[in-house]
């Protein structure tokens, strides 16, 4: 057990050092303020992404060199996850696929499935949910559902699944309902504080230095509007976690958005350095005219594409994470109870109702 | 054609090194990849060409020049670069499934060693993104007879995708258990291999040319590290 | 034979039990019916009895399922699979869904059990000639009807050479043709001697196919005994189970005051007329 875990982590300092010597180059440009602007450095993320990736593949191996089975991996893979995750991979090739291709609108709506499958399976089974959506999505599914670029992206999925396995097992996304407003208006504000703070950061990291949103002497008409439209959307994005958080009394609205803009900040600086260097920011979706923008605004490639991540996918993850959480408040109980990880998004008043249970007879109660 | 199946199996990285190759290779193609090559790469090329026309940073030979937005020389050069990048890699895979049917890698895939399950679920989500295309165009069809408005304004569309989307998602949702149990009736949970009725053909000198590709890709990869192809335009 | 002795079983996280103190015998060759009122157990029996549950589904089960007199509770589900093999109402679920021919979806389940490839291929002939769908062999699952995509299910589950078959409702997605395929198909069956569990609402089927019938409701069994005795009998109305279509015949002419010979006769040239049993 323990043997696994050091291989593994030996494997990705391996990987990391290796990743970094090779293409990182810390040596040149790093600004101490954003610490991600020297192309080197931007990769940072995606390297340590690739060799959590490999990681897990050394600790799989391993495990199967000990016992010869995947035992601890498989636990997580019943028969339901393994019906669960196709349906999960469609849902994200074909939503992603709709609001990409055909909504022009700067987000993905990609990872639905990915997330479904791992607050529901585990970090791994949702690892490899959004791995194999993205690999299928560009070199299995035919014409008109087939994205040239989604592969490219596989390992942010992937990490996007593991982040969702973890929140799911923390039991972040257990309804809550009907709580006093004293603990709601906690949440609400934890949740905006850290949104507020994140917001703040990128701010002042990334975007203050290479332009102002109404700045007075920026006679860019892009970019007052640009600007208004972010206000505009984060101030309806305000208003409608209030109203969620007070008109449900449901406290896990919290934790959806927070968990939401902590999955979208790890994507973003992922993803950045894939977009940059892989597609020069282009990637035919959406997206693409806020990179525009922000290269416009003076930004190189890599700066920009980041800019325009830790814009779009925040956001996207909260969307993505609030359906997932509608759609796990739709289904049965029972449902939910049988996969790997579902008992952890019960609500506290079940484990209650199971103790009131009218025992079936006992062995020796029952007549023959 | 068996090479292109598995040595389809190329990470991001790669394929832009290939990039520089395969447009060459891929020259002599004929029609029907070509014609969907361009379909597919359109949409990313327009983006492409618009973004680096107009926006390239630093761009210092201005073109034109069209309110706040100029388009430059350097710009264009830099688009032209991109858009052979987005032909090599969308000509790689258009190659890969005009020739490879779904069916055939995964029965390959399972063949050479990869687990029944993963077979599973690459092979199910192959035939479940039609299957549900269909479905959710029936439900389309379904709430536009009871008066749904699908056209319209943006915000009216954004509205009307959610009782299309949520029966979708929820039936199929539904149906799991049932597939679940179906499934491990028909010793679905049993471990280890399973009998395979066919496989595709596998030559000898398609394993040398697959070998050949495989040992490509790293060679051009240290060979881009380490700089010795920067005497490539 | 399968038995389920003194069998109880409460679903994961439900309050109540779903079934209570079922005794239950289904001996080689002979056809069993089930009826009842939706919701009395009828699919939770079926489940009990293949296997699934608790196998498959969790909940807790008391009492013993046997097979052949060997209790069964430690045998892993693919163990189950090839002694009893269970058939659900909803066809398009019964599907593996990774097959593109009708071929390759009734071996599903022999090569699941990795059956060696030529038996598995005679297998399969096997069921789809026992079914009359070798005409359908080359066609994609998917894209079949309704009633075909049943038969094809039912036939996966021959292919498995089950000695046990258990069919949860198979008709109910299906049109009165698609019926008499099943019927006919469970009739051909039962005459080569597998034993088969049909629980059903359309008595009019098992009229013409069970040779026993046992009543369940709120999940334990009311009355069982042979099938034209207990289709006859008036009790069923009363636990939600419409009679066949020949005993309410039968009983619309004896409550109009017919003569019994001029009853029988009506009952016969109607259900001749009407083509039911």
């Amino acid at each position: 057990m323990i043997v696994r875990w050091i291989a593994a982590l030996v494997a990705f300092l391996v990987v990391a050092g290796v990743g970094l010597v090779a293409f990182g180059n810390f040596s040149t440009g790093i600004d101490p303020g954003s610490f991600f602007d020297s192309e080197g450095a931007n990769s940072f993320a995606l390297i340590l992404a690739v060799a959590l990736v490999l990681a897990f593949f050394v600790y799989a191996v391993v495990e199967y060199l000990q016992t010869g089975s995947f035992a601890s991996i498989s636990r997580q893979f019943d028969t339901r996850t393994i019906v669960l995750m196709p349906l999960a991979i469609a849902f994200n090739i074909i939503l992603g696929q709709a609001v990409g291709a055909a909504l022009k609108i700067p987000i993905y709506l990609d990872s639905i499935g990915t997330i479904l499958v791992g607050a529901l399976a585990g970090p791994i089974p949702g690892a490899l949910t959004g791995f194999l959506s993205n690999i299928l999505w560009t070199y299995v599914v035919p014409p008109p559902f087939n994205s040239g670029i989604a592969a490219a992206f596989a390992v942010v999925a992937a990490v996007i699944g593991i982040l969702a396995g973890l929140f799911g097992r923390a039991g972040w996304l257990r309804p809550r309902p009907d709580r006093p407003m004293r603990d709601l208006f906690a949440g609400g504000v934890v949740a905006l504080a850290v949104v507020g703070f994140l917001a703040y950061y990128a701010y002042t990291r990334f975007y203050g230095t290479t332009f102002e949103f109404f700045n007075p002497d920026n006679t860019d008409l892009l970019f007052s509007l640009l600007g208004w439209l972010i206000l505009l959307l984060f101030v309806a994005f305000v208003v409608g976690f209030i109203g969620l958080l007070f008109v449900r009394r449901d406290l896990t609205v919290a934790y959806v958005v927070i968990a939401g803009v902590i999955t979208g900040s790890v994507a973003a600086l992922i993803s950045a350095p894939i977009a940059a260097n892989v597609f020069s920011g282009v990637t035919g979706a959406g997206t693409d005219f806020l990179v525009a923008a922000f290269r416009q605004a003076g930004s190189d490639i890599q700066t920009a594409t980041l800019q325009q991540g830790l814009l779009s996918d925040p956001v996207d993850k909260m969307v993505t994470f609030f359906t997932v959480y509608l759609i796990l408040n739709a289904m049965a109980r029972r449902t939910k109870a049988r996969f790997p990880q579902g008992e952890r998004l019960l609500d506290d008043g079940d484990d209650e109702v199971l103790d009131d249970l009218e025992t079936p007879p006992s062995p020796q109660g029952a007549p023959a | 054609m068996a090479a292109v199946a598995v040595g389809g199996f190329v990470g991001p990285l790669l394929l832009v090194a290939l990039g520089v190759v395969l447009p060459a290779v891929l020259a002599g193609v004929i029609g029907q990849l070509a014609r969907l090559t361009l379909l597919l790469s359109l949409p990313i090329a327009i983006s492409a060409v618009l973004v680096n026309v107009f926006f390239f940073p630093g761009g210092e030979t201005v073109l034109l020049r069209l309110g706040p937005i100029t388009a430059t020389a350097e710009g264009l050069v830099f688009a032209l670069e991109i858009l052979v990048r987005i032909l090599a890699i969308s000509g790689a895979i258009t190659l890969f499934y005009l020739t490879t049917r779904p069916a055939e890698l995964v029965v390959d895939l399972e063949r050479r060693g990869v687990s029944p399950r993963v077979a599973f679920v690459a092979s199910a989500s192959v035939q479940t993104v039609p299957a549900m295309v269909e479905r959710a165009g029936q439900i389309t069809a379904a709430q536009r007879a009871r008066g749904l408005d699908t056209e319209g304004s943006a915000w009216r569309r954004v509205r009307g995708i959610v009782p299309i989307v949520g029966p979708v998602i929820l039936g199929a949702i539904g149906e799991v258990e049932e597939r679940t149990m179906a499934l491990e009736a028909r010793g679905f949970t049993r471990p280890g291999r399973r009998t395979l009725l066919w496989w595709p053909p596998d030559s000898a000198w398609e394993r040398v040319l697959r070998w050949a590709v495989a040992l490509a890709v790293p060679v051009l990869i240290v060979a881009r590290v380490a700089g010795w192809l920067t005497w490539l335009p | 034979m399968l038995t389920l002795e003194a069998v109880s079983y409460r679903y994961a996280g439900a309050r109540r039990a779903a079934l209570r103190d079922v005794d239950l015998e289904l001996r080689d060759g002979e056809v069993l019916g089930i009826v009842g009122a939706s919701e009395a157990g009828k699919t939770t029996l079926a489940l009990v009895a293949s296997g699934l549950a608790p196998r498959a589904i969790g909940g807790t089960l008391r009492g013993v399922v046997r097979i052949d007199g060997r209790d069964v509770a430690a045998a892993p589900m693919h163990e189950m699979a090839a002694q009893v093999a269970i058939g659900f109402q909803n066809p398009a679920t019964q599907l593996s869904g990774v097959t593109e021919t009708v071929f390759e979806e009734v071996a599903f389940g022999p090569m699941n059990l990795a059956v060696p490839r030529n038996e598995v291929i005679g297998r399969t002939w096997d069921a789809l000639a026992s079914l009359r769908i070798e005409p359908l062999a080359e066609r994609h699952p998917a894209r079949l009807s309704g009633g075909q995509q049943q038969l094809v299910a039912i036939a996966g589950l021959l292919a498995l050479r089950p000695r046990h078959l258990v069919l949860d409702e198979p008709t109910a997605q299906l049109d009165p043709a698609g019926t008499d395929l099943v019927a006919e198909a469970l009739s051909h069956l039962s005459a080569r001697g597998a034993s088969i569990c049909v629980t059903e609402q359309k008595t009019d089927l098992l009229a013409g196919l069970a040779t026993r019938v046992a009543v369940i409701d709120a999940g334990a069994i009311a009355f069982s005994g042979p099938a034209d005795e207990v289709l006859a009998d008036p009790r069923l109305a009363d636990l939600g189970v419409a009679a066949p279509s020949a005993v309410r015949l039968y009983r619309v002419a004896d409550a109009a005051g017919l003569s019994p010979v001029a009853r029988d006769r009506l009952t016969a040239a109607l259900a001749e007329e009407l083509d039911v049993r």
